[in-house]
Parts: structure tokens; C-alpha cells; sequence
């Protein structure tokens, strides 16, 4: 079957499998010119698709649809952002088709702006500013107009596994110092007990970790960014995880892999530093161990002190380049926000912490029985009411976030792995991110 | 072809056409097309500038794209790492897809036709699914292999730097050794039986009715069988990035085809992505027909 002549008909065959091979890899990055007219038709009713990863935030859209005759919203899950949904939604702005509402985290939307695929919605809802906690409310705003409409925040707590804690005798970790000694005690009563996961994978806990040490990484001066990542209270916090990877008192692990989360749910991992939204994954991930769990503020570097940071800002719905409505998406983006019936839906659903200024209203951060009870009765809305209100609010997320997330989470991973200084990940890290803002033509101090 | 005096004249046959036509019209379109716009693309760049907010402009580069991605030392250590990784890989498939074929094909096989389809099976397994299933494998906390193996005092962790390749190369033998021994085991079927017969009669073993018979005789379906590991080793992609947040050994660009993937759709630079594409592209032109051209030089039949 296979004759003297075979050697053709394997090139041929060559040829067609290194085509295949190239042309998959790059079949998404063609695009077209978009060049969509975004005109405000007054068709009755106009329809709006709105993109988001939030699970059950179709009740909010549902809800919207039913208050709503003259708009229709449809709504398209992705991929959460920087898995992919991102990709999505920049791929169909090129192509000139684009979703109209996406949501985005407040991470992204520089990087949206620098590809030039947000709409400036200043016109619609340009004086709802006061509806809003104004640092949530700036994460939106760039060169006096409006991007996007802020949804909410996750400020950062401490979830911990009360039972373990108990156990052991340890109080809660008030100070750094603290929850150093307490790692300690965890793993020498049980080898493979530890306090938490380090997350290599997890630059938004990696960045978290770093803002509530004082770090402040882009600021803007002169028309021009100032990149300081590693400033010497990154160092000092980089120094504080090497100290208990060195002495092997934390397991690293990714959070939210397979192993994760089995270590989650047979408390092998005893605390977990993350967003307020986490609430509802950790009910979802360990169901079986409700009622052990509680949440404490983050510890301190100096004792007394209350600082706080958020889990990469929080997220936002912005109006994709090209929308054929966009003063629709824009009002749409504004009620899913701020209307207290969708917020509290919202908040039910563990969008995050509201970013609308008066919570007076949102009845499920008064009294939720399933997420009190999970957490021993509980309320942990207290903890992160505080938490939100200790950020560090002068934080700002600059061009080209998902390079930096990129080459954070590669350098903590390279470190980690060849036993190099962490502190040295966060100097590269550095060194990349100035030479990639440059790369794109970005000025840098 | 110096038979032009005697050839018949060329006809138009409309048949010809209409049934190669969707062939071409396919072909141009999603395999020509991709891989010119792939290759303008690379010459470009979008630039911002400022703080970076305003819209960028697209800018012809040249080359540049080419220069950023061999002098980033990641992406050409990936590049080191898919060579050594195919010299982990390519004799390891070649040797087993073969001896497979050979035991299944030796007169002496129990059940040929059972443990054909057993070994085939796993290329019927989606690779993004056979990676999750030997991700969990690979964990300590949830693989009863491992867990096995340390109950007795053996410690191995697949997942580590120094086993990582290997890890990754066992999901690819189990993948697609069967696939490779089905190619082999049909060009075994096709050696005519009286040649074994009349090497019996010359008292001829078994083993050198291997070496001297069936081994030369599958020569071709062998080269082939090689030529299509190295293509898939050059694309090395599922895998790595299905294993990537199990282990921090490997990193975003810990393959070119994955560093390619990483720039377009993590870190938004399409231009620079289509440009590592080119690169992996013209390596696997080279070392496929490379191969081909030293197996197949005159005289060359010893290998």
C-alpha cells in the first residue's frame, strides 16, 4: 500500500498538516474593519446582548426585561475575562459585530481603551456619578469621559476554617506576625495541613497581596506612567511569603484547580485570602463543610493599623465599540447597576460588593439565611463593609493589565520552581512590564 | 514527463473541474488565506501612545515582530525545550507504535484483533480530555497511582520540572501509539506471505524474518509514521495548557505554540503571535522535509 513513490504523497501530507497547524492558530486573529454605524434606532423594542460570567445574573436581566417594554436584553455568557472572555469580546469588536454591554473587570478597561474597543457612554450616563462610590465610579472614567459603569468591588477578607483555628487553640491572625505563627502550629499538628494555597497562578492575589503591603505600582505624571511593582513594600511582602514557602508552611498549589479544591474541601488548606464574591465558590466548591467556616479582615502589617485591597478592583459593564444601540446599552449598563432591585439580585448572586453609594436598600447584605448559616451565623457582610472602605482608593490599573498578569503569575511560577528570590520575580516583572509599555508605544517616566 | 510528442491532446473536461473546484475554492480559503494574512499580519504592529488611551494606530514593522520574538530568551528557550522534547518523543512513538504492530502481526499473537482496537481506543479520547484525565493522574492529591506509590515509600512527582517532559510525552505515546501502530500493521498486511514462506524454507528465524524482511519492507510506512510525530511535536500545545495551572513548571510560553496563544489572547499583541506562528511554521518545513531528505538520499537504505 505504501510504494516506492510514498515519499510525495507525504509531503503533500506535510504540507496539509503544518497548514492545519498554522492556520488554527491564527484563524482568531482576523479581523475586518469595524465600521458599524452606532445608530440609536427607535425600533420598538431595541435589542441589546449583554456579555458577562457572573453565574444566575440572568435573574438580573430577566428582571430588567420585565420592567422594561422599549429594550430587550439578551444575555451571552463567556468565559470568565481573563480565560478567554476578553478574547471573545475584543475578537468581535474587530470583526465589527461586538456584544453591546460587556462586563469587564476594572483591570481591563485601560487595556480596552489602548485596543480602542470601548464606546464613550459620557452623554448617557455621564451625570450618574453620585449614585456610585466615587473611586468605583473613577475606575471607569479616563480623560473626563465615561467608559463604563461600575458594578462592584472585591475587597479582600480572610476566610478560615473557625473549627481548625479552634482546635489548635490559635486566635485569628490579627497581624502578619501572627498568621506566620499560626502557619506554623496548622502545619505541625498535621504535615499536610497547611494555612492557605500560595497562589502562583493568581496575579490578582498576588497584586492584592502587594497593594494591602502599601504598594502603589501606576501612578500617571506628565502624560506619561510611572511603573514602581517592585517598590520596597512589595519587596517586604515578597520577602514574608518566601520566608513561609522556605520553610514549607504553605502549599504551593493553584487555587481553584482540582486540587485546590479537594485540599478546600477536606481542610488540608485552613484559610483562603480572596474577594468578597468568594463567598459563593466556597459554598459551591465545599458544601460539606458549612458551618465551619468564618471570615476575618485581612492581617496586618503593623498591629492597630486597617488596611484593606481588592481582589483586582472589582468589575463594571462597559458598551462595546460598534454597539448599533448604544444609548440603550448605556441606560441597560446603568439600571443593572444601580437599580436597587437588580443590585440586590446582584449581590444575592455574588457579583461582589455593590458599588452603589447608599446599600441602604439591598436587603441581602442585611439578612442572607443561606450565606450566614454556611458561615456559622455569621454576618460576613460586616467584615467586608469594613474591608471596602480600608482600599487603598489612589490604586490605578494601567494599559496592557493582562501582560502584567501574564508575566507576574510566569516569573512567581519560574521563581518558585528554580528556587530563585521571589523578590527577584517582582524586579523582572518590572522590567517586562516598562519594556511592554514601551513596545506599544506607551510613554513611561 | 518527455512524452509530449506521443501525449494526447489536452481536452477540457468539465467533470475534472466542477469536482475539484469546492477542493480549491476550500483550500485557498481557509489554508492560503490564513496563512498570507498571517504572514502580513506579522509585518505590522499596532502602536498607542501617550498614556495609552487613545485609539492605536496600525504600523507597518517589517521584521520587528521576528527580532521581538527570537530575542525574548523565553520564547526561544521554548523552542529548545520542543527540540529536546521531540527527541524524547519521536524514537519513543516510532519504537512503540512499531514493536506494538510487530507483536500484533507476528504469527504467534493471541487475540490480534482485540488488543488492535485496545490500543487505537485512546485516539478516539479528545486530547484537552485525555490531558484533564492524566492532570488528575499526576496529582498527588488525587491520583490513586501516586498515592499507591507512596504508601509503599515511592515519592515521584510527574508534574515536576526535571518530569514534566516525560509527563507530558506519556499523554502523547498513549494518544496516538495505536493510531502510528494501525499505519504500520496495514503496510505489514500488504508484504506478500510467500516471501515469509520462502525465507522459512531457508531456515530463516523469526527474528531475522523481522530484520531482514518485515523491518525493510515497512521502511516507507515507518518514515511516515516518523515525518507525522515530528509535526505533532512541533505543535505541542493541548497539553501544556491543560497541565499549565497544575504546576509551576510550566509557564505561559512553555511551548512556542503556547507563547503564540499567550500573546494573542492574553497579552492582546495578534502581530507578534502571527510571527512566532511563521517561526514554528518554517522549523517544521525544515526538520519534516530535513528528514525526508536524509532517509531518502541515494544509497541511504541502511538507516
Amino acid at each position: 500500500m505504501f510504494g516506492l513513490r510514498t515519499h510525495r504523497s507525504i509531503r503533500l501530507a506535510i504540507a496539509g498538516v503544518v497548514t492545519v497547524g498554522v492556520a488554527a492558530s491564527l484563524a482568531a486573529c482576523s479581523s475586518s474593519g469595524g465600521d458599524t454605524a452606532s445608530t440609536a434606532s427607535a425600533e420598538n423594542p431595541v435589542q441589546i446582548t449583554f456579555q458577562s460570567w457572573v453565574p444566575n445574573i440572568d435573574q438580573a436581566v430577566d428582571a430588567f426585561n420585565a420592567s422594561h417594554d422599549d429594550v430587550k436584553v439578551t444575555l451571552e455568557t463567556v468565559t470568565a475575562g481573563p480565560d478567554g472572555g476578553y478574547a471573545k469580546m475584543l475578537s468581535a469588536v474587530q470583526a465589527g459585530n461586538p456584544a453591546d454591554v460587556a462586563q469587564l473587570g476594572y483591570d481591563a478597561i485601560p487595556d480596552f481603551l489602548v485596543n480602542d474597543a470601548l464606546e464613550d457612554i459620557t452623554d448617557y450616563v455621564g451625570d450618574s456619578s453620585d449614585l456610585f462610590v466615587p473611586w468605583q465610579w473613577d475606575t471607569g472614567v479616563f480623560n473626563d469621559k465615561v467608559y463604563a459603569v461600575p458594578q462592584a468591588s472585591g475587597p479582600l477578607g480572610q476566610f478560615y476554617r473557625k473549627d481548625i483555628f479552634d482546635s489548635l487553640g490559635i486566635a485569628y491572625p490579627t497581624t502578619w506576625d501572627e498568621y506566620y505563627q499560626a502557619a506554623k502550629t496548622i502545619h505541625a499538628s498535621d504535615p499536610n495541613k497547611y494555612i492557605t494555597a500560595f497562589a502562583f497562578n493568581q496575579a490578582p492575589w498576588l497584586i492584592g497581596l502587594s497593594q494591602q503591603g502599601g504598594a502603589n505600582w501606576f501612578s500617571t505624571s506628565d502624560d506619561a506612567w510611572n511603573v514602581d511593582i517592585a517598590d520596597a513594600s512589595t519587596l517586604k511582602v515578597a520577602e514574608f511569603w518566601q520566608k513561609l514557602i522556605d520553610e514549607g508552611l504553605v502549599k504551593i498549589e493553584a487555587d481553584f484547580s482540582s486540587e485546590w479544591n479537594a485540599d478546600i474541601q477536606n481542610g488540608n488548606v485552613a484559610t483562603w485570602i480572596s474577594g468578597s464574591w468568594a463567598d459563593a465558590i466556597l459554598r459551591g466548591t465545599a458544601p460539606d463543610t458549612a458551618g465551619k467556616w468564618a471570615v476575618g479582615a485581612m492581617p496586618q502589617w503593623q498591629a492597630g493599623q486597617d488596611v484593606s485591597a481588592t481582589w483586582a478592583g472589582g468589575s463594571a459593564s462597559a458598551v462595546l465599540k460598534g454597539s448599533k444601540h448604544p444609548k440603550e446599552a448605556a441606560e441597560f449598563a446603568l439600571w443593572l447597576n444601580s437599580d436597587p432591585e437588580s443590585v440586590n439580585i446582584l449581590t444575592n448572586v455574588g457579583a461582589g460588593w455593590p458599588a452603589i453609594a447608599d446599600t441602604s436598600q439591598i436587603t441581602s447584605l442585611q439578612n442572607d439565611p443561606d450565606v450566614f448559616s454556611f458561615y456559622g451565623g455569621q454576618d460576613i457582610w460586616d467584615v467586608f463593609a469594613a474591608s471596602d472602605a480600608a482600599v487603598d482608593t489612589s490604586w490605578k490599573w494601567p494599559p496592557l493589565s493582562s501582560t502584567l498578569f501574564s508575566s507576574l503569575t510566569d516569573n512567581v511560577k519560574s521563581a518558585v520552581e528554580g528556587g530563585t528570590p521571589l523578590t527577584d520575580a517582582y524586579t523582572k516583572t518590572q522590567d517586562d512590564m516598562v519594556a511592554a509599555l514601551k513596545a506599544k508605544g506607551i510613554s513611561v517616566n | 514527463m518527455t512524452l509530449t510528442a506521443t501525449r494526447p491532446k489536452r481536452r477540457f473536461r468539465p467533470a475534472l473541474w466542477v469536482l475539484t473546484l469546492p477542493f480549491v475554492i476550500m483550500f485557498a480559503l481557509f489554508f492560503i488565506a490564513p496563512i498570507i494574512y498571517a504572514i502580513v499580519d506579522s509585518l505590522f504592529s499596532t502602536k498607542a501612545s501617550g498614556l495609552g488611551f487613545g485609539a492605536p494606530e496600525k504600523v507597518f514593522v517589517f521584521l520587528d515582530n521576528y527580532t521581538a520574538a527570537l530575542s525574548t530568551p523565553s520564547f526561544v528557550e521554548s523552542l529548545g525545550r520542543l527540540l529536546l522534547f521531540s527527541l524524547i518523543e519521536v524514537p519513543l512513538m516510532v519504537v512503540t507504535a512499531l514493536g506494538l504492530a510487530l507483536l500484533l502481526e507476528s504469527a504467534r499473537a493471541r487475540w490480534p484483533r482485540f488488543f488492535r482496537v485496545l490500543y487505537f481506543v485512546p485516539y478516539g479520547v479528545p486530547g484537552v480530555i485525555a490531558a484533564l484525565l492524566w492532570g488528575f493522574l499526576y496529582i498527588p492529591a488525587t491520583s490513586p497511582v501516586l498515592q499507591g506509590l507512596a504508601a509503599v515509600g515511592i515519592d515521584i512527582d510527574p508534574l515536576s520540572s526535571s518530569g514534566v517532559l516525560f509527563a507530558i510525552a506519556n499523554i502523547a505515546l498513549w494518544g496516538f501509539a495505536g493510531y502510528n501502530m494501525l499505519i504500520l500493521i496495514a503496510a505489514l498486511n500488504a508484504i506478500p506471505t510467500e516471501l515469509y514462506e520462502a525465507a522459512r524454507i531457508d531456515g530463516a528465524s523469526e527474528w531475522s524474518i523481522t530484520w531482514n524482511i518485515k523491518l525493510p519492507l515497512v521502511r516507507p510506512s515507518v518514515i511516515l509514521v516518523t515525518v507525522f510525530t515530528i509535526i505533532g511535536t512541533l505543535q505541542l500545545f493541548v497539553e501544556p495548557l491543560v497541565l499549565r495551572p497544575l504546576t509551576t513548571a510550566i509557564s505561559s510560553d512553555f511551548t512556542p505554540n503556547l507563547a503564540a496563544y499567550n500573546q494573542s489572547f492574553a497579552e492582546g499583541n495578534p502581530s507578534l503571535a502571527a510571527a512566532m506562528a511563521v517561526i514554528v511554521a518554517v522549523i517544521g518545513f525544515v526538520f519534516s522535509f530535513g528528514f525526508l531528505r536524509l532517509v531518502n538520499r541515494k544509497g541511504n537504505r541502511a538507516w
